[in-house]
């Protein structure tokens, strides 16, 4: 899944700022999975970008979960996304799941299709794992930890699975990879200052996500100063990027991009800077 | 589900898997690692095994899954390429307290693995789902 943040990145990088060579990021098992933690509006958007820069560039088959129906392309995203080819929008399928319990069986239905994707994207789990009907009580931690194993462990599986299709079949498609977001509470109560808190849920996920990429708001003065509308922090971590990185012939090659800056800019279009 | 294992696991299902594999038997200095590994549920997992409770779950698509027939009767659904169980202890001591590695029913399907006493089932697509879902009734 890093190799396709990574063409996100490298596709929308910003043209008014000398960037870093980007680094090709090649697909690998180590680092095909995964979650995006931060703000639910840009977390969303970045999504959006990755499903669509996925089906229309590399032509791989996309299964985009979330509860919010699509009616349509953000306006943002449809100006950041110039040379949109049509085949690689019909390669996207949105489904609309309102419960866990639906989402369950939506993704563990994925191996019954003749045409499985290549990228599977869940968007907002929280929204799923907290919600009263889909069957985990909310402010049960235990329940909603079970919940997220669950639901993390059955995409780890299907995505296993489907990446030993993809390579029987000879598609090129291969790996199965994985994106989904989540918003902590602790992240949601951003006024809070007690950095102690540890959200469990978030720690059931990291043991089935290798890769965690952070969105962090730029709250000082640089977005005034680059006359943008907001600036994000971009981290890309876990134990998915360190195996990636300990790969010797690989780090000679090409320099890790762990970092990058997104921006959001005036008329709503998001860049990205590497750093 | 091995790359989630430590590498000490992996080399002890190796032996178990040589020794059985030679003599029909695990040795007590191999009883005596699974329990250091895996503590409590190392026993209640090789009685799993015992009574024959490990079903592969395979559908025509390629799918599988494994099913434990748990102590109380009821089915557990477990993953290949991770680790999960609904059980309540995975819940509670797996992932609530960080205290175990593993259930015993994830322990139970390893090892049946191992020793090659798995009982396989076929099932059609649309009940695979539904138990990978774990929203049918059980």
């Amino acid at each position: 899944m890093t190799d396709v943040l990574s063409l996100v990145f490298r596709t929308f990088v910003s043209q008014t700022k000398p960037q870093k060579e980007p680094a090709v990021r090649p697909p690998s098992a180590a680092s095909s999975s995964v979650l995006l933690v931060g703000d639910r509006g840009v977390s969303s958007s970045l999504l959006l970008l990755a499903a669509v820069t996925a089906a229309s560039e590399m032509g791989i088959r996309v299964a985009f979960f979330t509860q919010t129906q699509i009616q349509s392309l953000p306006e943002t995203l449809r100006r950041c996304v110039p040379s949109l080819r049509p085949e690689g929008l019909k390669k996207t399928t949105f489904f609309y799941p309102r419960t866990l319990d639906q989402l369950l069986l939506h993704v563990a239905s994925l191996h019954e299709s003749p045409t499985p994707p290549a990228l599977i994207v869940v968007d907002r789990l929280e929204s799923f794992l907290r919600d009263p009907a889909g069957g985990s009580n909310a402010g049960l931690s235990v329940g909603e930890q079970s919940s997220a194993a669950h639901v993390s462990a059955l995409l780890c599986d299907t995505a296993s699975f489907l990446t030993q299709v993809l390579e029987k079949r000879g598609s090129g498609s291969a790996p199965c990879r994985i994106i989904a977001s989540y918003l902590s509470e602790a992240d949601a109560n951003k006024d809070s200052e007690d950095l102690s808190v540890t959200d469990p849920v978030l720690d059931v996920l990291d043991r089935y996500f290798q890769v965690r990429c952070t969105l962090d708001r730029d709250r000082g003065y640089e977005a005034a100063a680059a006359a943008v509308q907001e600036v994000w922090h971009v981290y890309l971590s876990g134990r998915g990027i360190a195996e990636a990185s300990s790969n010797k012939d690989w780090e000679e090659k090409h320099r890790a991009a762990q970092e990058w800056k997104l921006l959001i800019l005036p008329d709503g279009v998001i860049e990205f800077n590497s750093v | 589900m091995r790359s989630f294992l430590p590498a000490v696991a992996e080399q002890l299902f190796g032996d178990i898997q040589q020794t059985y594999h030679d003599t029909s038997q695990i040795p007590d200095d191999l009883l005596i690692a699974l329990k250091f590994v895996f503590g409590s549920c190392a026993l209640l997992a090789l009685d799993l095994v015992d009574q024959r409770s490990v079903i592969c779950l395979s559908s025509p698509s390629g799918r599988q899954a494994f099913q434990v027939l748990g102590s109380s009767g009821r089915l557990y659904t477990c993953f290949l390429s991770c680790h999960f169980c609904p059980c309540p202890a995975f819940s509670y001591t797996v992932l609530r307290r960080t205290k175990g590695l593993l259930c015993k029913h994830i322990l139970a399907v390893y090892l049946s693995q191992t020793m090659a006493l798995t009982l396989q089932e076929t099932v059609s697509d649309q009940q695979m789902s539904v138990l990978l879902s774990g929203t049918g009734a059980l």
